[in-house]
């Protein structure tokens, strides 16, 4: 049996509280900025012409994308014949011809489902091959790409480093394509938790528990300091809300998010879930570190807030983040 | 007429695949081109072992890989470069018992394993857990352990029937003295973890009060893990489970191990259920390397491994 050892114990749960005391830390400076861009966009269902609207809505960002390999990291939680807890096809796939509109040469789609080591099974039940045709090797197991050994820049958690995807870590261009949706253990899941699947289980498991037992909240962010996404697409034609990610209800928002900083982007998510972004405490600690969290540094463009907001139920534990 | 089109399938597809994807170094990867890694070489090697035409030179090569990727204290890394042994660790045992000509790598590996306790239920851990106002969101029996994906985090299915099946598969004289005080503890936390109505998930039978869903792969392991017991009740509620559920099977490595597990039990597999050649054409198994050796596992003879019925059952 394993001995207790007083001191690491102590030394951990001194650890864990570290995180909490360390402040005053300013954004890093690859992600500074004035302000940034959110544009809100409606969409009532998945069969609206998402092709054009997502990419009259990339337009607004001038991204430099044109000849270059784009990633799109998709939610691909578990098998979802109902269409209600991973990104959508319908909207991946739009996603695809846009950046493809807008010049890049390569278009990938991938992502490293946590809790079902079968990512075929998962891409099947979403019918993802009826929405982009084929996809060959321009779908990426993110869970058994080969990897590459990353040092961690934040140290938020008690992680020193991560074997992450090369195709991650290669490409020139990032997008993370979440579903609006709360989380049990996080609060949300959005476009800095996605992030969560680039951590391949092929090293990890299946889930990737050294995640968990790191801190989650803290997790969050030293994975999105060494690859945060250049842009985030969050689904929210229909979400979930209650017990997410997998066991919540379908929560129908009619809106898509874009944005080029996944902070901003996710503190509007939740406006529009009627949560408060500062009280979730990965998105708190985000804002200081990887993007802008507060309303007067983001420039809010479509639709108004307010004109989109749909309350998002939330577990007992997550009452407190309730506007 | 199923008979010929899995022999193509394994024969015409599979095993050429694996064949051309074996590295310098003697290794497989997940995919064709991909550097070697220590799990899809040791599903590369159950399958070729289990081959009807010898494929000696690659067989000795691959073996060869998984003995030079142990590290010092016995146990294996999921990847080149990383110092911390896994869950890899179990397989690379179980897949070296095969080759029967390292003893002393699998006991070290065995016994790596053996000092492998989770995290989550030492003493310190199950003594917060009776104090926290969280306890009752995931309900399990935490005298009972596994083993983990990695050292010092917590019991999960898959990894704890891996490790069962490398015990068991080892000859008895390099089993550690602690193997049949973790194996009884591992059987009954597989117990334990059973979802309510047969099946396992990752490991979380419920969470926040709702009932977890089953899936199919750690179902299937867990099956083979404990298929010295075919009487228990748990075993036959997730062989149910299972058989209900195999029509809406959609990817072909559940199929594979699914198939593999269900005729290890004896079952006969049911007219009309998904056939892994009409999955392969869909996707070609996403060029899994692992999915490709699964297939040829699945459509060839009873894997060795399975036919001794649980050598060092407990």
């Amino acid at each position: 049996m394993p001995r207790i050892r007083p001191a690491a114990t102590l030394a951990f749960l001194w650890g864990r509280e570290r995180g909490l005391i360390m402040r005053n830390q300013t954004l890093i400076p690859s992600f500074q900025r004035p302000s940034s861009s959110v544009v809100i966009r409606r969409a009532a269902s998945y069969e609206h012409d998402l092709a054009s609207l997502i990419y009259e809505s990339l337009e607004v960002f001038k991204l430099p994308v044109k000849g270059k390999t784009v990633l799109l990291k998709a939610n691909l939680v578990g098998i979802d014949p109902l269409g209600v807890m991973n990104t959508h096809p319908a909207v991946i796939a739009a996603a695809r011809e846009s950046f493809l509109r807008l010049g890049a040469a390569h278009v990938l789609v991938g992502d490293g489902p946590a809790m079902d080591r079968d990512t075929e099974a998962i891409v099947e039940s979403v019918r993802l091959r009826e929405f982009t045709g084929p996809l060959g090797r321009d779908f990426v197991d993110l869970n058994v790409d080969d990897v590459e050994r990353v040092p961690l820049k934040t140290h938020a958690s008690r992680l020193k480093e991560l074997y992450l995807p090369k195709t991650t870590l290669g490409v020139d261009f990032l997008v993370s394509m979440p579903k609006l949706k709360t989380h049990h253990w996080a609060g949300v899941t959005l476009s800095l938790k996605n992030m969560f699947g680039i951590v391949p289980g092929s090293c990890y498991g299946w889930p990737k528990n050294v995640l968990h037992w790191a801190g989650i909240d803290r997790a969050i962010l030293d994975i999105n300091a060494v690859a945060r996404p250049d842009f985030a697409i969050v689904d929210g034609i229909v979400g979930m809300e209650g017990n997410g990610p997998i066991q919540g209800t379908p929560k129908a928002s009619g809106v898509l998010i874009f944005g080029s900083d996944p902070v901003a982007v996710d503190a509007t998510c939740c406006r529009i879930m009627g949560l408060v972004p500062e009280r979730i405490h990965y998105l708190s600690r985000a804002g200081t570190l990887l993007g802008h969290l507060n309303l007067d540094k983001i420039q809010q463009l479509g639709e108004e807030i307010s004109s989109v907001r749909t309350p998002f139920a939330v577990l007992k534990a997550f009452q407190e983040v309730a506007a | 007429m199923e008979a010929d089109s899995q022999s193509h399938l394994v024969e015409g597809i599979c095993l050429p695949l694996l064949r051309d994807a074996q590295n310098a170094d003697g290794g497989w990867g997940f995919r064709p081109g991909s550097g070697s890694r220590v799990e899809p070489t040791c599903w590369v090697l159950q399958a070729l072992l289990n081959a009807s035409q010898s494929d000696a030179d690659a067989v000795t090569r691959g073996f060869g890989f998984v003995r030079q990727a142990q590290l010092t204290d016995g146990s294996w890394p999921s990847t080149q470069g990383e110092t911390t042994g896994c869950w890899v660790t179990s397989l690379a045992c179980w897949t070296l018992t095969a080759a029967m000509d390292s003893p002393q790598i699998v006991a070290a590996g065995l016994n790596w394993l053996c000092k492998d306790w989770p995290r989550d239920s030492t003493p310190w851990q199950r003594l917060l857990r009776r104090f926290s106002t969280q306890r009752d969101i995931f309900p399990i029996n935490d005298s009972y352990r596994g083993w983990g994906w990695t050292p010092h985090t917590s019991s999960w299915v898959e990894p704890t029937s891996f490790a069962l099946l490398a015990l068991e598969q080892a000859p008895k004289d390099l089993l550690p003295a602690a193997a049949t005080r973790r194996r009884q503890l591992a059987e009954s936390m597989l117990r334990d973890r059973m979802c309510a109505g047969g099946g396992w998930n990752c490991g979380n039978p419920k969470v926040y009060g709702v009932p977890g869903e089953p899936l199919v792969i750690p179902t299937a392991w867990a099956l083979l893990a404990l298929r010295a017991h075919p009487e228990w009740p748990e075993n036959e509620m997730s062989l149910d489970w299972l058989e209900q559920n195999i029509s809406k099977i959609q990817g072909p490595g559940s199929l594979a191990i699914t198939r593999i597990c269900y005729e290890t039990y004896g079952r006969t597999w049911p007219a009309g259920a998904p056939e892994l050649r009409d999955l392969h054409a869909g996707n070609q198994f996403l060029q899994s390397i692992q999915v490709a050796a699964w297939a040829c596992l699945a459509s060839g003879p009873r894997p060795r491994w399975l036919s001794s019925g649980g050598a060092n059952a407990v």
